[in-house]
């Protein structure tokens, strides 16, 4: 479990986020859903430390994070996977040395048994048979999944993946949004999603918050959002036409 | 404007110092680290070979021409050919120039091979996985620098000589028995090691000060060109300076 307490963050005195306060919960897929710019990249960032927040907490099952100093952080870190909405895979390493280099850096594994570990993760995400090629040999889809393989290496308790989807076909996106969803359930870890993407929310999400201008403006589950009065988030989710008629049957 | 200026180089300062700070200290993964300094000293050190011997040999040639040109007279005997060619190659040539062109080759390399890194989310990703990134770029690019510097400075040194060995034979400006004989007229072994020393800082100030300016590069590809020219004017005036200050001192 993650929880969010009163966080708040400016960048050169523009406040990105304000007062949010929410809890991600063990288990579940959470979805952090908002529109361009409206601060959820910035929120994931503050809850793994890649910005330090200007006011509030930040608690991984309790532990506050935000007070911690660099050596405790680390500790924290090595539980968390991320997924970032490029992929961030190295370059100049092989999808199977990407996979293998957190087992390389903070298990006592043996060799041979990161190179299984690897495999294994790589298997679990349907990459099979590319362990030699390289990041840039490979389509999009592929690094997301890779770049899963290499989040759960080292089993995390906490998964973040920011704009899983971004770039991807609506096919492709389906086969990542089911392996998240897949891979949470069967480790029980606390998923972080951030997305602008409907289908992946209706698909995944079993928690759900609305950031509007760096505020939480709502949160709720993937039922309650057809029915909500919000005139923010109704705008989101029915932006699209598609989505307007379907509306029209609700 | 000076204020400004100032301000500027201290901050910079300031920043390199903390940088490097964080880059000096115990690695995480000592088989990751051992592997990684291996493939640094051959990105530094090996790749860089060609081009040291192949500028030393020529430059060594055209300076024994030109000594040989320009010293023709009755009076000076033809040794000291051999003699200033040495001493030139030694003292000057073999550290300050090949320094100037490694900052140009390796200098450039680093910078915007980190630079890549941060714009593509690569050293966010080793950030959160609780790798200390500082430490796991920088710190094998810097000791793969101070050491490959001065064995690039010896191959220059060999190579500069035997140009000017070879060409002033083949020119039928400078006969070998001469050549030779200025070579080891007044040799002072301590020429090669103020010459090494000096190349030892060098290549901790290139690759430590390129790897700042890539470690904070910030927006696109543009900007990691930008880090990267930057890093080149900066390594070429900041081992100016120290070559200066280090003939001063030895």
């Amino acid at each position: 479990m993650i929880e969010v307490q009163n966080v708040s963050k400016s960048f050169n005195g523009t406040q990105i986020l304000k007062n949010v306060s929410t809890v991600f919960e063990e288990g579940k897929v959470n979805c952090i859903i908002g529109r361009s710019g409206s601060g959820k990249t910035v929120l994931m960032k503050s809850i793994v430390g890649l910005h330090e927040v200007d006011e509030g907490k930040i608690l991984f099952h309790g532990r506050n994070y935000t007070d911690m100093k660099d050596k405790q952080r680390k500790e924290i870190r090595k539980e968390i996977g991320m997924v970032f909405q490029s992929g961030a895979l190295f370059d100049s390493e092989t999808l199977e040395d990407n996979v293998m280099f957190p087992l390389r850096m903070f298990s006592d594994m043996s060799e041979e048994e990161c190179r299984e570990r690897a495999n294994f993760c790589l298997k679990r995400v349907e990459v099979i048979n590319k362990n030699k090629l390289f990041p840039a040999e490979i389509s999009g889809g592929m690094q997301k999944r890779v770049a899963i393989a290499r989040a759960i290496a080292l089993k995390p308790k906490y998964l973040l993946c920011d704009e899983p989807n971004s770039g991807l076909d609506p096919i492709t996106s389906i086969v990542i949004d089911e392996l998240l969803h897949g891979i949470v359930k069967e480790y029980n870890i606390t998923a972080i999603v951030n997305t602008h993407d409907m289908n992946s929310v209706m698909e995944i999400a079993d928690k759900i918050i609305f950031i509007y201008q760096g505020q939480k403006w709502w949160e709720g589950s993937k039922e309650e959002i057809w029915s909500t009065d919000n005139k923010e988030l109704n705008d989101l989710i029915f932006a699209s036409p598609l989505t307007k008629k379907i509306k029209q049957y609700i | 404007m000076q204020n400004y200026f100032r301000m500027k180089f201290f901050y910079h300062l300031g920043r390199y110092v903390l940088l490097m700070k964080k880059a000096i200290g115990r690695p995480d993964g000592k088989k990751m680290f051992l592997r990684n300094i291996g493939k640094e000293i051959v990105a530094v050190g090996y790749e860089s070979v060609g081009i040291v011997a192949l500028i030393s040999f020529f430059m060594g040639g055209v300076m024994a021409m030109q000594f040989a040109i320009n010293m023709e007279n009755p009076i000076l005997p033809q040794y000291l050919v051999g003699l200033g060619t040495r001493d030139v190659v030694i003292l000057e040539f073999s550290s300050l120039v090949i320094a100037l062109i490694l900052a140009g080759k390796v200098g450039s390399n680093i910078a915007s091979e980190i630079g890549t890194m941060r714009i593509t989310q690569q050293i966010d990703a080793l950030d959160i996985m609780g790798v200390n990134s500082a430490n796991y770029l920088i710190l094998p690019k810097v000791l793969a620098g101070a050491v490959c510097f001065p064995v690039l400075c010896c191959l220059s040194i060999i190579t500069g000589i035997a140009g000017g060995w070879i060409i002033g034979d083949v020119t039928g400006l400078v006969p070998s028995g001469q050549f030779v004989l200025g070579l080891t007229f007044l040799f002072q072994p301590f020429y090669v090691v103020f010459t090494n020393i000096k190349m030892f800082l060098f290549g901790i100030l290139i690759t430590s000060i390129s790897s700042y300016y890539g470690y904070y590069v910030k927006g696109g590809s543009l900007q990691v060109g930008h880090a990267s020219t930057t890093a080149v004017v900066v390594s070429s005036v900041v081992v100016l300076l120290f070559d200066l200050v280090l003939t001063t001192i030895l």
